[in-house]
């Protein structure tokens, strides 16, 4: 992104305009955004930190529309002082004080450039104060000089005719609107939050948006089992592992170490072999266990505390206790070793048949994820029930569901178009009672593939050709590489059932 | 070409037809797909929807387009460099053959709770060299010994971080006292010293680093590092109706335990009326041993009646408490459902009850082997010379009809009766007794002599009987009359005496008149009396014989 960001465009329409000017390594600090390199190519980058190494000053950065879990350290020269920075504006951190006041002293997240109030959605005006890509302008500001790059990937997006894209024009545009009237935006972002703190006190719910966690990273390295792994996001381990260069995993029971003495002292001792609970599932590839919240709740804490370096989303603001864990599992002649999971409210409102759901990084993309997702669904099917994930998912989590729903609806599409008497027989609720699968998922799916058509006074379902190839593939493939499923005969699982007592003390 | 179409809505249950793309007209297809623009709601925060590396796999799943990125960066896991894992995993897995189930918890596999760390090491190492070889502490010793110090910390001075409480010694070794070997105390105090000089350098925290959990609600709010913290009990809702029903739980409670008191009690009376028994059995079995010591003695010969129980009376006697006895004990202590607050004894089997409830079995199966039996001769006609009439009738007491004032001193039934209307039972019918075995004794002649009664039934050949009973005084008094006439039999002589008697003298005539009809007059009757001697419980008799034959109507 070589065109930076001009002070003009970026001051249109923006009530209080930004300062922009020339920084030094010395006068840079946190809340400014500069041009940083990534990847060979300068991006524009929020600075978050800012800390003193043996090496020299480094600034955490957090690149423009990529992800948090790209977040970085770097070094000073990587950062191009030949622009200009745009400073944080003085205005700003006393209308976003309440949201962001009590973690003041971790200097991280109350002073993050503007936010976009994007009063669409509840959840995303209460994340409001932490919305990782917060110069909304920017995009303004990138498409009326559209830097090559930019506009490259604009293009590429328009060409896709991506569903998201107009809206997304429309939001900005809705946003400087929003900005000028940010403070009328206060008093509903604090209800917001309320409302959720309250949600989650008395509710089940495990995602939570990321406003009051932290916004940097704080584990830098984990040891765990065969792998070291390089966290994602912010988890709420004991402070003291922030200063670890590495910290410790045992694979097993999932207690964690800064101290490698403590580490292997901890080894010598542990028995556990497998997760501590009960297996419902196994075939010669993968094993399913089910652990209950209340009864084993230093394990499932440990394994939130785990997982939460790979969920953005995930909170862990409560405890574990009204939760199912379905662990899968991995065998060799060392155990049973962790491979991903998810966890299950014992009740859900809401119908959700997963809460959370993560593959660890170092057995991603290998075909985890769908054995999960298709075991979730295996038990909403055990249970007589329609189920989702719970929003919002991640962008991983998106591309998995995507994936799985798409691959399961052309099968059964197909198979209905290849016989006669079944051509004209389908409905939403018949694919959703087929896949367990929520009406509204299905709904959506097809109208994301753009499958959904209205033609001569009909709903019509069309199966786009370059589906149909990738299926043809994908059937191709499995004649020599068959593809992993669950086998439902194999799971030995009842649906536990919570009395009303339990639910009370429960929780 | 963009012409508005208003579409309409789509239902779930609308059936839906399914074409493959290459199926429909292709330039059809993509005008539809330009009418059809809704946004899809992808379920991820909006703020990050529009993320670059999402919308290109997005854009790559949803097109053909093989060269796009399909998948999003993400930092990699590598190959662990750290340790090696095969000697900090030692233990080996064996694999069971069935699927696992596993209860304990992290805490119960770890074994000790403190791990020792490299400072703990090197102070361990440094204090092992000073001690001679033979007393040196071990890893595991040390541990245990930081472990009490942790946990009594803990639970003595939970607030030590805070105001700087050290737990002495004293209250240490005590507790070490009850929780460590006697031989690894040695290194107790030596091992305090390191203790309390590591938790004042980590500002009297704990020494193993802990998660942060809530203790100011207020302040804990936006400290990210808080977790796990505890979800609010739901209220239930206090109403008038939950009060009651926790009342009533706890009356039926006590009524409950009251009972069983009372249950106890009484099987504890129980017991001592049997030692008592047992006492005076015993008592009588030694007085009896003197007694037959006596006779021995004194050379009584009797029938020894006094020596042994007479058993006839207690049988009978015995019966209820067998009963009693063979209902399964643990079945009295409990009384589940016994909710009612009925008394206990409502339960109880009462030896009346048995028997009544034994005798109306017996009956009912009398009766059903009587109407079984009916049926069996139901339309039987039995041609041998010398029939057998069936059992009583046809029934218990069937067809006759009380007399009625009227015509009871009629020796005729009225003759306006229709014989159907006979054969049913009459709506005034007495209630039917209870059958009654009679064996080799008399029929009891006065049974059912309250109210005269008849009945009329057919024999064989159409013969008309009529049966009547109750008909005392006509019938009766020329038998008692007659009732020594046997007086002069003499069973023993072959000859009959000879009576000289003149056949036409008036006095004769007269008395012949009131004989009623001799049985030998009557052979057939006669022989059916005498096969079925126990063959009718009431009295029955025939009135006139031959006279009353009569073609049937």
């Amino acid at each position: 992104m070589a065109g930076g960001s001009q002070p003009h465009d970026v001051a249109v329409g923006s009530p209080a305009p930004k300062q922009m000017g020339r920084a030094t390594v010395d006068t840079l600090k946190t809340g400014c955004i500069a041009m940083v390199e990534k990847d060979g190519k300068p991006r524009r980058a929020e600075i978050l930190s800012v800390r003193d190494v043996k090496s020299g000053r480094q600034f955490y950065c957090n690149f423009d529309n990529f992800n948090k879990r790209l977040d970085e350290w770097v070094p000073v020269a990587r950062i191009d002082f030949s622009q200009d920075v745009e400073w944080p504006s003085p205005e700003k951190p006393k209308e976003t004080k309440k949201a962001s006041a009590p973690v003041a002293k971790k200097t991280v997240t109350q002073k993050k450039g503007q936010k976009r109030p994007a009063r669409t959605r509840e959840a995303s005006i209460a994340s409001e104060g932490s919305t990782p890509h917060p110069w909304t302008e920017f995009v303004e500001s990138q498409k009326a000089t559209p830097d090559p790059e930019e506009e490259k990937l604009t293009l590429a997006m328009d060409l896709d005719a991506s569903p998201g894209a107009d809206d997304d024009d429309a939001m900005d545009v809705d946003d400087v609107v929003i900005d000028a009237v940010s403070t009328k935006a206060e008093p509903p972002e604090q209800f917001s939050r309320e409302e959720e703190i309250e949600k989650l006190r008395v509710g089940g719910s495990m995602t939570q948006n990321q406003a009051e966690i932290s916004r940097i990273r704080n584990i830098s390295k984990v040891q765990f089992g065969k792998y070291d792994l390089f966290p994602w996001y912010f988890s709420p381990y004991p402070e003291v592992f922030t200063q670890e260069d590495l910290m410790y995993i045992c694979e097993f029971c999932l207690s964690y170490y800064g101290d490698l003495k403590s580490f292997t002292r901890h080894r010598q001792k542990c028995t556990l072999q497998h997760p501590p609970g009960n297996e419902i599932y196994r075939d010669d590839y993968v094993s399913f266990f089910e652990i209950d919240g209340r009864r084993q709740r230093t394990w499932c804490r440990n394994l939130c505390l785990l997982s939460k370096m790979f969920l953005d989303h995930k909170t862990l603001y409560y405890d574990v206790d009204p939760f199912l864990f379905y662990v899968m599992t991995s065998r060799d002649e060392k155990g049973f070793h962790l491979v991903g999971y998810f966890s299950k409210e014992k009740e859900s409102a809401d119908g959700y048949n997963v809460a959370c759901i993560l593959t660890l990084p170092q057995f991603q993309r290998k075909g985890y994820g769908r054995l999960l997702i298709q075991f979730s669904y295996e038990l909403s099917k055990i249970e007589c029930k329609l189920g989702s994930p719970e929003k919002p998912l991640s962008d991983l989590g998106l591309l998995s569901y995507r994936q799985y729903w798409t691959e399961n609806l052309v099968e059964i599409l197909l198979k209905l178009n290849a016989d006669e008497a079944g051509k004209d027989r389908t409905s939403i609720d018949m694919l959703s009672q087929e896949l367990s699968m929520t009406t509204l998922d299905v709904e959506q799916t097809l109208q994301a593939l753009q499958m959904q058509v209205y033609h001569k006074g009909e709903h019509k379902i069309v199966i786009p050709t370059y589906l149909i190839k990738k299926h043809e593939a994908l059937v191709e493939k499995q004649k020599t590489k068959p593809k992993r499923t669950i086998d439902p005969a194999k799971i030995q699982w009842k649906p536990p059932v919570f009395t009303a007592s339990t639910r009370t003390w429960g929780w | 070409m963009s012409r508005q179409v208003r579409v309409r809505k789509l239902n779930k249950s609308t059936s839906q037809q399914v074409y493959r793309e290459d199926e429909i007209d292709s330039a059809e297809y993509k005008t539809l797909l330009n009418q059809l623009h809704v946004s899809v709601d992808s379920g991820v925060e909006k703020s990050e929807e529009k993320e670059y590396h999402l919308q290109a796999a997005l854009a790559a799943n949803s097109a053909a387009d093989k060269d796009a990125p399909k998948e999003i960066p993400a930092p990699p896991a590598e190959q662990t460099a750290a340790i090696d894992y095969d000697a900090v995993y030692t233990l080996v897995f064996e694999k069971p053959a069935t699927y696992i189930r596993f209860s304990q918890t992290v805490e119960e596999t770890r074994g000790c709770q403190y791990d020792m760390t490299t400072e703990d090491d090197a102070f361990l190492k440094a204090y092992n060299q000073k001690r001679p070889t033979g007393s040196k502490c071990s890893e595991d010793d040390f541990e245990k010994i930081m472990e009490v110090y942790e946990e009594t910390a803990d639970v003595q001075a939970p607030f030590a971080s805070v105001d700087g409480t050290v737990i002495p010694y004293d209250v240490m070794r005590s507790a070490l006292r009850q929780q460590v070997d006697e031989k690894i105390q040695d290194f107790a105090k030596d091992i305090y010293d390191h203790w309390r000089t590591s938790r004042q350098k980590s500002g009297n925290h704990p020494l193993q680093p802990t998660l942060k959990f809530e203790k100011n609600q207020e302040k804990d709010d936006g400290d990210p590092y808080v977790c796990f913290r505890r979800r609010d009990i739901r209220q239930t809702r206090k109403t008038r109706q939950r009060d009651m029903q926790s009342t009533d739980k706890l009356k039926r409670l006590r009524k409950e335990l009251e009972d069983g008191r009372l249950l106890i009690a009484m099987a504890l009376q129980r017991e001592l009326t049997k030692r008592e028994v047992l006492k005076v059995d015993r008592n009588i079995f030694e007085q009896r041993a003197k007694v037959k010591e006596a006779k021995v003695r004194l050379g009584i010969k009797t029938d020894d009646e006094d020596l042994i129980n007479q058993r006839e009376q207690p049988q009978k006697r015995k019966m209820p408490d067998s009963v009693m006895l063979q209902r399964p004990p643990g079945a009295q202590l409990r009384i589940p459902g016994r909710s009612d607050g009925r008394p206990l004894d409502a339960d109880l089997i009462l030896l009346q009850d048995l028997l009544e409830q034994k005798e109306n079995m017996l009956q009912s199966e009398i009766e059903e082997k009587a109407a079984q039996h009916r049926k069996w001769n139901q339309g039987h006609v039995d041609l041998t010379r010398e029939p057998l009439s069936p059992i009583d009738g046809q029934g218990v007491e069937m067809g006759f009809r009380p007399a009625t004032a009227q015509y009871q001193y009629l020796m005729t039934p009225p003759s306006s009766v229709t014989s159907e209307s006979f054969d049913q039972a009459s709506p005034t019918q007495e209630k039917p007794e209870p059958f009654a075995f009679r064996y080799s004794s008399p029929p009891e002649e006065d049974r059912s002599q309250g109210q005269p009664a008849y009945r009329r039934r057919i024999g064989r050949n159409g013969r008309l009987w009529i049966d009547r009973r109750g008909m005392s005084s006509v019938a009766k008094s020329p038998e008692e009359s007659g009732s020594d006439r046997w007086k002069y039999d003499q069973d023993d002589d072959d000859e009959q005496p000879v009576y000289e008697l003149d056949p036409y003298d008036t006095k004769a005539l007269r008395f012949r008149a009131t004989i009623p009809f001799p049985p030998h007059l009557h052979p057939q009757r006669n022989a059916q009396v005498a096969r079925l001697p126990g063959g009718s419980p009431v009295n029955n008799r025939t009135i006139a014989g031959p006279q009353q034959l009569r073609p049937p109507t």
